[in-house]
């Protein structure tokens, strides 16, 4: 191990440190609209913006590194864990800030995403953070986007102040149960994970409800017209909506929260509340590892929705796990990474937070894992081809999202279309509908597109050939960036889950 | 058939309107075009009309008092599309609008404003493609310029995003394409000059100033892929060749 030393080596830093960051999939800008400021440098737009795809497809909208690589913990999975013998390197505040500042300028990116090893000790790396977002903020007037890990760890304190200074925190929960955690991230446990969530959560809706918003985050339009949404009016946050999970490991750690969306509680004059920022106003997120340990599909689904419903997380990320270590307790290194089964946790998620799923409607104790050949929503329809054809013209928002082929926006077209007059084949092509999958559960007027048979194989084996020519088209989509494109983009409602 | 024809400017268009709107020919004998016109045709009637002030607020202020605000700032953004019938198309749609009022552009048993929204989402399309891919060079101290080739003229949407983001700088966009190009002098408003060759060619010369932060942001775009899931293909799918034309990390 060799230290790399400030100043001339900027760019040998860099290499170090964002080679070391790229394992983190966010690196969404999105969720809070700020209009810029004249004496400040930037802005916020709530959709996000990609700035540029990396040669792994992925999106790059923040300047995505860690403070440090130093790691006094020995998580078996990482590559900075403390047995690795590897470069390590540390960003003073300055440099971070003026990479940050003249990225920005140059329309590379929306913001920054600072995570960090932990250096010395939990409080140590987390107050190294804070000073240099203070600084971003202060001297070099920053008013675009910053995501903050927050060090499991740290004190109440400290996580309150990167709070007020970043747009998003999030915890990596990593590993879903504390069975997992212990026998891979030795130094972590499940409390130390869900205690801060929570506690950020609290302080997010008394934030909210503070400035006169909602305690809840806004969620996507469509799920106010949705009577099964996880965000729908039934979804408060109660210790029973923990409790309502088995086998998870936040039922187990739930219970010995002290109470759920506890606030940090510190006098206003503290200095970081000085700067009238509220907190973390994009929310907050986390991150599971897929493929390190034996969860299934179904147990991972699970603990998305019941942090969506519980901690009222904005976004849950899935990263498929790349063998970097070898270790008895981890898949061999040659293991291949599985990229299909994190799309399918993707579509899945976007089926719970836009569609008005639940986990339990698309998995099973006798089929806990995903398809492999069609998606979730397919796979759903037509398992339930009694629910189907439904009336176009005269179908509910939920009947409507749950047809193959139609996503939130088609929806809400359709029913705009509808109140001036009636909706034929025809229009729905217009409107950005996929009708090649969706013609098998529609009608329009009464009528079908093409007579066809209402049979599961058949119509099974019709949808795995779309999903194969529009996957060969577009290769696997391999992060949530993607996906998050599909929606928001329009009308690209061709791929991903519709 | 009667061809109206107008240069692309705003106003040039809301006079084209004006024109056909008062001429009484009754609208299947009517069509308005963009100039140049491609090809013109012995059977049609080429009429070319210019700006008038005074018709062109007329038919602005109809827009705004009979249809809404809203939707006469969606046809200004409209008019910016590449579209060839872009213009014909905004005409169609204000007749609409003029029997239906404001739900106008939600009437999608219309073709024409089945066509519209095509239009606006593919423009929309555009422009954010190109305030994600703009990258601006740092030409002296406190001067950046960026080069972009769009397909329809919309630096002044752009115009907009940036003023907001950087709105303490002094910056440039410059669409080498249409000859146009979004100035914004720091802490005041931006706008839109139009340029000759000879300011182009000078212009274009901004794009080769390199500094550190250009390499620093190479090695960040180098090293941030996770070579375990290099996939070409997804990354020029999500980020097409014409797209990254002027984007740094992609020159050498
Ligand atoms: S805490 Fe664990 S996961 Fe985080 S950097 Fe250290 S070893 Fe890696």
């Amino acid at each position: 191990m060799y230290e790399i030393q400030p100043g001339p080596d900027l760019k040998e830093k860099l290499e170090i440190l964002s080679d070391a960051a790229k394992y983190d999939v966010a690196c969404t800008s999105s969720g809070v609209d700020r209009a810029g400021k004249e004496g400040f440098i930037g802005n916020s737009v709530s959709a996000g913006i990609c700035h540029t795809f990396a040669a792994d497809g992925r999106c790059i909208s923040l300047l995505k590194v860690l403070m440090s690589n130093h790691c006094v913990y020995d998580c078996k999975y990482c590559k900075n864990r403390a047995s690795n013998d590897i470069p390590r390197a540390t960003f003073t505040p300055d440099e971070l800030c003026s990479l940050t500042i003249e990225f920005y300028k140059r329309n590379y990116i929306e913001g920054l995403f600072l995570s960090s090893g932990v250096i010395k000790n939990p409080d140590y790396t987390m107050e190294k953070m804070c000073e240099t977002l203070r600084l971003l903020r202060t001297k070099y007037r920053f008013n675009g986007y910053i995501h903050v890990k927050a060090i499991p760890g740290a004190s109440g304190e400290l996580l309150y102040s990167a709070g007020l200074l970043a747009d998003r925190v999030s915890i990596n929960m990593e590993l879903p149960t504390q069975a997992s955690l212990s026998a891979l991230a030795p130094n972590k446990n499940m409390l130390n994970i869900l205690n801060p969530m929570n506690r950020i959560s609290g302080t997010i809706a008394a934030h909210r409800v503070a400035i006169g918003k909602e305690a809840r985050l806004e969620r996507a339009g469509i799920n106010d017209h949705l009577v099964n949404s996880i965000f729908g009016k039934g979804s408060k946050v109660t210790k029973e909506a923990i409790a309502g999970a088995e086998h998870i490991g936040i039922e187990t750690a739930g219970s010995q929260l002290p109470a759920i969306n506890d606030t940090f509680m510190y006098p206003a004059d503290r200095k970081d509340a000085l700067l009238k920022r509220p907190f973390a106003p994009a929310g907050q997120s986390t991150q599971m590892i897929i493929g390190a340990s034996g969860e299934t599909d179904l147990e991972l689904v699970r603990t998305s929705q019941e942090l969506y419903k519980s901690f009222d997380l904005k976004r849950v990320f899935y990263s498929a796990y790349i063998p970097l270590n070898e270790d008895p307790a981890l898949p061999a290194l040659d293991t291949a990474v599985p990229m299909k089964r994190e799309h399918r946790l993707y579509q899945a998620d976007f089926l719970l937070r836009y569609y008005g799923f639940q986990a339990d409607e698309l998995l099973s104790a006798d089929r806990p894992f995903f398809n492999d050949r069609v998606d979730p929503k397919c796979d759903w329809a037509v398992r339930h081809l009694g629910d189907f054809p439904v009336e176009v013209n005269t179908a509910s928002y939920d009947a409507l999202l749950r047809v193959p082929g139609i996503g939130p926006k088609g929806v809400m077209r359709i029913m705009s279309a509808r109140k001036y007059s009636s909706v034929n084949f025809q229009m729905l092509k217009k409107m950005g509908i996929v009708l090649k999958r969706a013609q098998y559960f529609i009608t329009c007027n009464g009528r079908m597109m093409f007579n066809i048979p209402m049979e599961e194989r058949f119509i099974l084996s019709q949808l795995a050939d779309v999903e194969q020519t529009s996957e060969r088209k577009l290769l696997i989509r391999n992060d949530d960036q993607n996906a998050q494109m599909d929606l928001f983009s329009d009308f690209n409602l061709t791929t991903g889950v519709v | 058939m009667r061809i109206y024809t107008c240069s692309r400017n705003w106003d040039a268009m809301l006079t084209c309107i004006y024109e056909a709107w008062t001429s009484r020919l009754g609208q299947q004998n009517i069509r308005l075009e963009l100039e140049p016109v491609e090809q013109y045709t012995l059977f049609n009637e080429y009429i070319h009309v210019d700006v008038n002030k005074g018709k062109a607020d007329s038919v602005a202020d109809a827009i705004v008092e009979k249809i809404s605000s809203y939707v006469y700032y969606e046809l200004t953004f409209c008019s910016m599309a590449c579209e060839k019938d872009v213009l014909d198309n905004i005409y169609r749609v204000l007749i609409l609008g003029f029997a239906y009022g404001p739900k106008v552009l939600e009437m999608v048993q219309f073709k024409d404003v089945m066509r519209n929204n095509e239009i606006r989402r593919r423009l929309g399309r555009e422009v954010s493609r190109f305030t994600e891919a703009v990258r601006f060079q740092k030409v002296n101290d406190s001067f950046y310029v960026a080069h972009i080739e769009p397909k329809s003229n919309l630096v002044l949407a752009l115009g907009r995003h940036f003023q907001d983001r950087m709105p303490s700088e002094n910056w440039m966009i410059v669409d080498d394409v249409h000859l146009e190009a979004v100035v914004h002098p720091a802490n005041e408003d931006f706008y839109l000059r139009l340029l000759s060759e000879i300011e182009l060619e000078a212009l274009k010369r901004t794009e080769r100033t390199r500094d550190e932060y250009t390499d620093l942001w190479k090695v960040f775009f180098d090293t941030i892929a996770i070579k375990e899931r290099i996939n070409p293909k997804l990354q020029k799918n999500l980020f097409p060749l014409w797209a990254r034309k002027h984007a740094v990390e992609f020159m050498d």
